[in-house]
C-alpha cells in the first residue's frame, strides 16, 4: 500500500476519533453534573444528594449480617476514615448510594441501588467511579475482559473475601490454593487465589502449564498476573510491559534485552512467542517445534537475498551436524560479535 | 564439565528463608492467646490467621535422571511446603499496619520457591513484595545434539512501596527489582570449520529501579514514572581440555580455548500516563513510553590448537569492541464513548517506533606454525560493521459495544495496523582490498498493513451459565518470518455454569493460519505455510458436602502445521515441506475427602499424553514430519491427620512416569515420599 494511502487511513480514522470526542463534549458535558451512581430500570439516581440521606453502614447490618460481616473488614468499609474519601466514601453507601428512603421503606426496591438487575458493565461502572484512574486501571473500558462483558465483580467480591477451610492438597502442584491456603484470596479481595481464579475461564491454560517444560505457574512461584493485566492494556494478550517498553520477558530474562549489534529480527518484531511457547511445552526451551532445524528453515527459506536468508548449500540437511542450528549460531536473540550469531 | 551440584550460598540463602518463616510462624504461635468464633487468633493488637507446612521428601528415579532433572528437578530434602501468615490489626489507628499477609512456599528440596510479601496501612502505604528462585536444569539428549545445557540458579524479586496508595490527588510509587542467574553450564565455540562443545559459566543480573508520582489535575489522573536498568552478563566460557570438535575427521584440534564476553548495559525509560472520564460519558486513556537502553562490550576469545589445514595454531586472538543503542518511543490513545447506557465506541491508537544503532570493531592476530613447525607469517585482520534497524508499526482499532439486556452484549469491531522496518549495515574488513563485497552493504526495507475484523457476544441464557464468544479475523503482520502476511481467523468459545455446588467450564478455540506465498527468488517457489489448531478443555468442580470435592478436567489441543520449506542438502537446494503435529490429551482428577475433623485425604491422577504426528513419517530428506510424542503421568495421594488441635501430621506419595515414542533413553519412572506437619495458628475450630 503506498504511504499516502496509509496516511490517509490514519488521518480519517484519526479525525472520526476527534470528532465524536468533540460532539460528546459539546452535547454532554455541559447536562451532567452532581450525579450520583448511574442506574437504569427505575433505579433512584440521586441528582443532588442530601448528606442526611446516609445512614451509615450499622443501620445496614441489623437486615444484611452476612454481608456487614465480611465488609466490616473490608478497605471499602474503612476508607471513609481517611480524610480525603470523608463524605466521599459511606460504607455500604458508596456503592448503593444513600439509605434512608431503604431504611424507611424496605420492601421499595426503587429506593436502594441494588446490583442484581445490572449488567457487568453497568456493575463495573460503580468500581470504575473510584478505582478508575491509576496506572492498571485506565485501559479497562477497552480491554479483553471489558469487550467480552466479564465485570470487576466476575473476580473480585467486594463485600471481601471469605477465609475458606483449610484441607489438605497437592503437594506439588497448587491444585486449590484458595481453598489450601484460605488468605491468599485476601489480596485485592478476590474471589479466589491465582491461577485458579483465572482457569476457572481459561480451562485451557492448565493443561499449557502441565507440560514438561512450562513457567511454573501451578507451582506458585509465578502468576498469570506477573505476565498479564486483566485490567485492559495495549498489549497483544493484554500483556504487561517490562522496563519501559520491552516485551514482560525481558523483565526476568534480562539477557535477552539488548539491544544488540546484530539484532535477530522478529526477536523484537515478533516477539518471543514467535519461536516460544510461553505456557507450556514438550518440546525444550518451549519451542513452538521439536526440532531446532524445523524452526529456523520455516522462516530461512524464501529470502535468499537479505539478511534473513535461507542457509546454503554447506548446511547439508543430511548430516546431523547441520540439523541443530543453535549448535554453531548460539547466539541466537542477538550477539554484539558475529552476524551470524556464532558468539 | 557439567556439574550438577548447586551453589552453597543458594542453599544458605534458602535455608536462612525456610528458617525466618518457622521463626516467623513460632513468634505468631507463642503470642497468641486464644480464639473464639472468629477462625482467627487473637494477639494483643492483631488477629492472626496462618499455617505452615514443613517436611521431607524423598526421591527415588528410575530412568534417565537428566530428564527428570529437566521436567521436575526435585530433590530429596527439607521443604517448606507452604505457608500463609494473615496478621489484622484490631486497631488500625495505632499501629504500623491494618494487615500483612506472608506467604512462602518451595523453599528447600524444591526447584521453585517464592516469598510474597504484602503490607498495608490503609491511606499510608501499601508494601508489596515478592523473593523467588527457580532452579533451572537442563541436560538433555534430544535438544541441539545434546549441547547448550544448563544447571543454573534463578532469583529474582520485586519491591514495591506506594505512599499515599488511596489518595486521589497525589500517591508516591518507589519500586526496585532485581535478577541473578549463576550456574554451570555447555556452550559452543566454532572455528576452522568445526565446532565444539565447551564449558561456560553462566553469570548475568540486573537490577531495576523505579519511581513516580501519581495524582490528579484538573480532574485528569495523571502519572508519571521514571525508570533505570542496570544489567551486566559476566558469564565465562573455556574449554577444560582438548578436543577434536564435532567434526572429529577434520584436522582441527582445539588444546585451549577462552572467551571473555563481559557486557555491560542499562535502560533509562519514563512513562507517562493519563486518564479522565469526562462526565460518565467519554472515557480517556493516554499513555506515553520512553526509553534508551544501551550496551557495551569488550570481548576477547583465545584459541590454541591445531587448523583444519594442519598449521600449528599458537594463538589466534579476536578482540572485539561493541556497543549498541535503542531509542524506543511507545504512544497509546484510548477513547470510549459511551452513547447510551446501552452502547458505546471504542477507539484505540497506538504506535511503536524503535531505532538501534550498533557498531564492532573486530581485531584478529594469528600466531602460527606449519604442521612441520616453520614459522609463518603473523595474520593481522582488522574489521568493523555498524547495523541500524528502523521500526515503525501504527495500530487502530474501533470497537462497538451493545448492551441488549443483562443477559445479552455484543461487539463489533475493525483493526488495521501499518509497520515499516528498515535495515542498514555495513560490514568491511580494514585490512582487505576494497572489492566487490568489501565493503558490504546491507539494506532491507519491508512494508506491510494488514486489516482484521473482531466480534463477540456473550450471552446468559440461564442465570448461573454464561457463554461467552469471539471472533478475530484478518491479517497478521508477520512479514519478518513469512514473505506476506498470514490470513488467519481465531475463533474461540466459554461457557460457564456456577451453581451452588458444581462449576462446569468448556471452551472451545480455535486457530486457523493460511499464507499461501511465493519465494523471494528468481523463480519463486511455494512459500506457503497452513497452521491449524483446535483446543477443546473442559473442566469441573463439584463440592456436594463440605466433607468431600472432587475437580476433574479434560483438554485436547490438536494442531498441524505444515510449511514449505527450502532444505539444503546440496546444489540445488531442495524444495520440501515442514510438518509438525500436536495430538495432547491431558485429564486431570483431583480430589478432596474429610470424612471427620480428624483426617483427611486427598487424591489426585493427572496424565498428559501427546499422540503426536501417529504413523506419519517423512519419506525423503527435504521433507521433515516431527512432533514430541510422549506420555506424562503422576498420581498422587496425601493423607493429614490431626495430631494436635493446632497441628496436622501428613504423609504423601506421588510418582511421575514420563515416556516417550521414539526412544526410551530419557523415560524415567520418579517416586517421591513425603511427610509433614502442618500447624496452625489462629484457626480454632478447624
Amino acid at each position: 500500500m503506498k504511504a499516502s494511502t496509509q496516511i490517509l487511513k490514519v488521518a480519517c480514522l484519526g479525525s472520526f476519533a476527534i470528532v465524536l470526542a468533540l460532539w460528546i463534549a459539546y452535547g454532554t458535558l455541559s447536562t451532567v453534573s452532581g450525579t450520583d451512581v448511574a442506574s437504569d430500570s427505575g433505579e433512584p439516581v440521586a441528582t443532588a444528594v442530601n448528606p442526611d440521606d446516609y445512614v451509615g453502614s450499622e443501620s445496614c447490618r441489623a437486615c444484611h449480617e452476612d454481608q456487614f460481616k465480611g465488609f466490616d473488614d473490608t478497605k471499602h468499609a474503612k476508607i471513609g476514615n481517611l480524610p480525603e474519601w470523608k463524605n466521599k466514601a459511606q460504607g455500604c453507601e458508596s456503592c448503593h448510594g444513600p439509605g434512608a428512603g431503604h431504611l424507611e421503606d424496605a420492601t421499595d426496591k426503587t429506593k436502594i441501588v441494588s446490583f442484581k438487575g445490572k449488567n457487568s458493565k453497568q456493575v463495573s461502572e460503580t468500581c470504575l467511579t473510584c478505582h478508575a484512574g491509576k496506572e492498571s486501571h485506565n485501559n479497562f473500558r477497552r480491554g479483553e475482559h471489558w469487550r467480552n462483558d466479564v465485570g470487576c465483580t466476575e473476580c473480585h467480591t467486594a463485600h471481601g473475601s471469605v477465609l475458606a477451610d483449610y484441607k489438605v492438597g497437592s503437594g506439588t502442584f497448587a491444585g486449590d490454593a484458595s481453598a489450601q491456603n484460605a488468605p491468599r484470596a485476601v489480596n485485592a479481595m478476590l474471589k479466589a487465589a491465582e491461577p485458579q481464579l483465572c482457569m476457572t475461564c481459561h480451562t485451557e491454560t492448565k493443561a499449557q502449564f502441565s507440560k514438561p517444560f512450562h513457567h511454573k505457574v501451578l507451582e506458585g512461584t509465578m502468576t498469570c498476573s506477573d505476565c498479564h493485566n486483566a485490567h485492559g492494556g495495549f498489549e497483544a494478550k493484554q500483556t504487561k510491559m517490562a522496563v519501559g517498553a520491552d516485551a514482560s520477558c525481558i523483565k526476568c530474562h534480562s539477557d535477552k534485552q539488548g539491544p544488540f549489534v546484530f539484532e535477530h529480527g522478529p526477536v523484537k518484531t515478533e516477539g518471543c512467542s514467535a519461536c516460544h511457547t510461553p505456557h507450556g511445552s514438550n518440546n525444550p526451551k518451549m519451542l513452538v517445534r521439536s526440532q531446532v532445524r524445523q524452526l529456523c528453515l520455516e522462516c530461512h527459506s524464501a529470502l535468499p537475498n537479505s539478511d534473513g536468508g535461507a542457509p546454503q548449500a554447506p548446511h547439508n540437511q543430511s548430516t546431523s551436524r547441520y540439523q541443530n542450528c543453535t549448535t554453531c549460531h548460539t547466539r541466537i536473540h542477538g550477539s554484539n560479535a558475529h552476524k551470524f550469531f556464532f558468539r | 564439565m557439567f556439574a550438577l551440584k548447586s551453589k552453597p550460598y543458594f542453599k544458605i540463602g534458602r535455608l536462612a528463608l525456610a528458617i525466618g518463616v518457622t521463626a516467623l510462624s513460632a513468634v505468631t504461635g507463642t503470642a497468641q492467646s486464644g480464639g473464639g468464633e472468629d477462625k482467627s487468633a487473637d494477639t494483643g493488637d492483631y488477629k492472626i490467621t496462618s499455617s505452615i507446612e514443613i517436611g521431607g521428601r524423598f526421591r527415588k528415579v528410575d530412568g534417565s535422571e537428566n530428564k527428570f532433572r529437566s521436567d521436575l528437578n526435585y530433590r530429596t530434602g527439607f521443604r517448606v511446603f507452604d505457608s500463609s501468615f494473615l496478621i489484622e490489626s484490631k486497631d488500625p489507628k495505632k499501629d504500623l499496619m491494618d494487615s500483612m499477609l506472608i506467604q512462602s512456599s518451595g523453599w528447600g528440596a524444591d526447584p521453585s520457591g517464592y516469598t510474597r510479601i504484602n503490607a498495608e496501612r490503609l491511606g499510608v502505604y501499601r508494601f508489596d513484595s515478592n523473593f523467588r528462585q527457580v532452579r533451572y536444569f537442563n541436560n538433555l539428549n534430544n535438544f541441539a545434539a545434546g549441547q547448550h545445557k544448563h544447571n543454573t540458579s534463578h532469583l529474582f524479586g520485586d519491591f514495591d512501596l506506594k505512599l499515599r496508595p488511596q489518595s486521589e490527588k497525589l500517591r508516591f510509587l518507589v519500586g526496585g527489582s532485581f535478577n541473578r542467574t549463576k550456574g554451570p553450564g555447555t556452550t559452543n565455540g566454532r572455528a576452522y570449520r568445526d565446532d565444539w562443545q565447551a564449558d561456560s559459566e553462566y553469570n548475568y543480573r540486573s537490577k531495576d529501579l523505579r519511581a513516580g508520582i501519581e495524582g490528579k489535575v484538573l480532574g485528569f489522573n495523571l502519572g508519571v514514572t521514571q525508570g533505570f536498568r542496570g544489567f551486566t552478563d559476566r558469564t565465562r566460557y573455556f574449554l577444560t581440555e582438548p578436543t577434536l570438535g564435532n567434526n572429529t575427521t577434520d584436522n582441527t584440534r582445539i588444546t585451549s580455548w577462552f572467551r571473555e564476553f563481559p557486557i555491560d548495559g542499562s535502560s533509562y525509560f519514563t512513562m507517562l500516563n493519563a486518564h479522565r472520564t469526562f462526565a460518565e460519558k467519554v472515557d480517556f486513556t493516554g499513555q506515553y513510553v520512553y526509553s534508551s537502553t544501551s550496551t557495551i562490550n569488550p570481548m576477547l576469545e583465545v584459541i590454541i590448537g591445531r587448523d583444519n589445514n594442519n598449521n600449528q595454531i599458537d594463538r589466534d586472538e579476536f578482540r572485539i569492541d561493541g556497543d549498541a543503542k535503542r531509542i524506543q518511543q511507545r504512544g497509546n490513545l484510548g477513547f470510549t464513548f459511551m452513547l447510551t447506557d446501552k452502547f458505546s465506541i471504542s477507539e484505540t491508537f497506538s504506535w511503536d517506533s524503535f531505532t538501534i544503532n550498533g557498531g564492532e570493531n573486530l581485531i584478529e592476530r594469528v600466531f602460527s606454525r606449519t604442521s612441520a613447525g616453520a614459522p609463518r607469517p603473523d595474520q593481522y585482520i582488522n574489521s568493523y560493521a555498524f547495523r541500524t534497524t528502523d521500526y515503525r508499526r501504527y495500530m487502530n482499532l474501533v470497537e462497538g459495544d451493545y448492551q441488549f439486556s443483562k443477559r445479552l452484549s455484543m461487539h463489533v469491531g475493525y483493526k488495521y495496523t501499518d509497520r515499516r522496518a528498515t535495515l542498514w549495515g555495513i560490514d568491511r574488513t580494514v585490512t582487505s582490498p576494497t572489492s566487490g563485497t568489501n565493503p558490504l552493504l546491507h539494506e532491507e526495507v519491508e512494508n506491510n498493513d494488514t486489516n482484521s475484523v473482531i466480534a463477540g457476544m456473550k450471552m446468559k441464557p440461564m442465570k448461573r451459565w454464561v457463554v461467552y464468544w469471539d471472533v478475530e479475523k484478518g491479517d497478521a503482520d508477520n512479514i519478518f518470518t513469512r514473505t506476506g502476511n498470514y490470513k488467519f481467523t481465531n475463533f474461540r468459545v466459554r461457557s460457564r455454569l456456577s451453581l451452588d455446588k458444581i462449576g462446569w467450564s468448556a471452551s472451545v478455540i480455535t486457530k486457523d493460519n493460511l499464507n499461501p506465498t511465493l519465494t523471494d527468488e528468481a523463480v519463486p517457489r511455494s512459500f506457503g505455510t497452513d497452521v491449524n489448531t483446535r483446543i477443546y478443555s473442559t473442566a469441573l468442580d463439584w463440592t456436594p458436602a463440605t466433607m468431600f470435592n472432587l475437580s476433574t478436567g479434560y483438554t485436547y489441543t490438536h494442531m498441524t502445521a505444515s510449511t514449505a520449506i527450502i532444505v539444503p542438502v546440496g546444489t540445488p537446494r531442495l524444495q520440501g515441506v515442514s510438518r509438525y503435529f500436536i495430538r495432547d490429551n491431558h485429564y486431570y482428577l483431583d480430589a478432596t475427602v474429610k470424612p471427620n475433623k480428624y483426617i483427611s485425604f486427598f487424591g489426585a491422577y493427572r496424565i498428559s499424553k501427546d499422540l503426536g504426528q501417529g504413523d506419519r513419517t517423512a519419506n525423503n530428506i527435504e521433507n521433515i514430519t516431527s512432533s514430541y510424542p510422549m506420555s506424562f503421568q503422576s498420581p498422587e495421594v496425601r493423607v493429614a491427620l490431626r495430631i494436635h488441635r493446632n497441628a496436622d501430621f501428613n504423609v504423601g506419595y506421588q510418582y511421575f512416569k514420563y515416556g516417550e515414542k521414539f526412544q526410551t533413553l530419557q523415560d524415567y519412572r520418579a517416586h517421591l515420599p513425603s511427610i509433614s506437619v502442618r500447624l496452625f495458628f489462629g484457626n480454632p475450630d478447624r
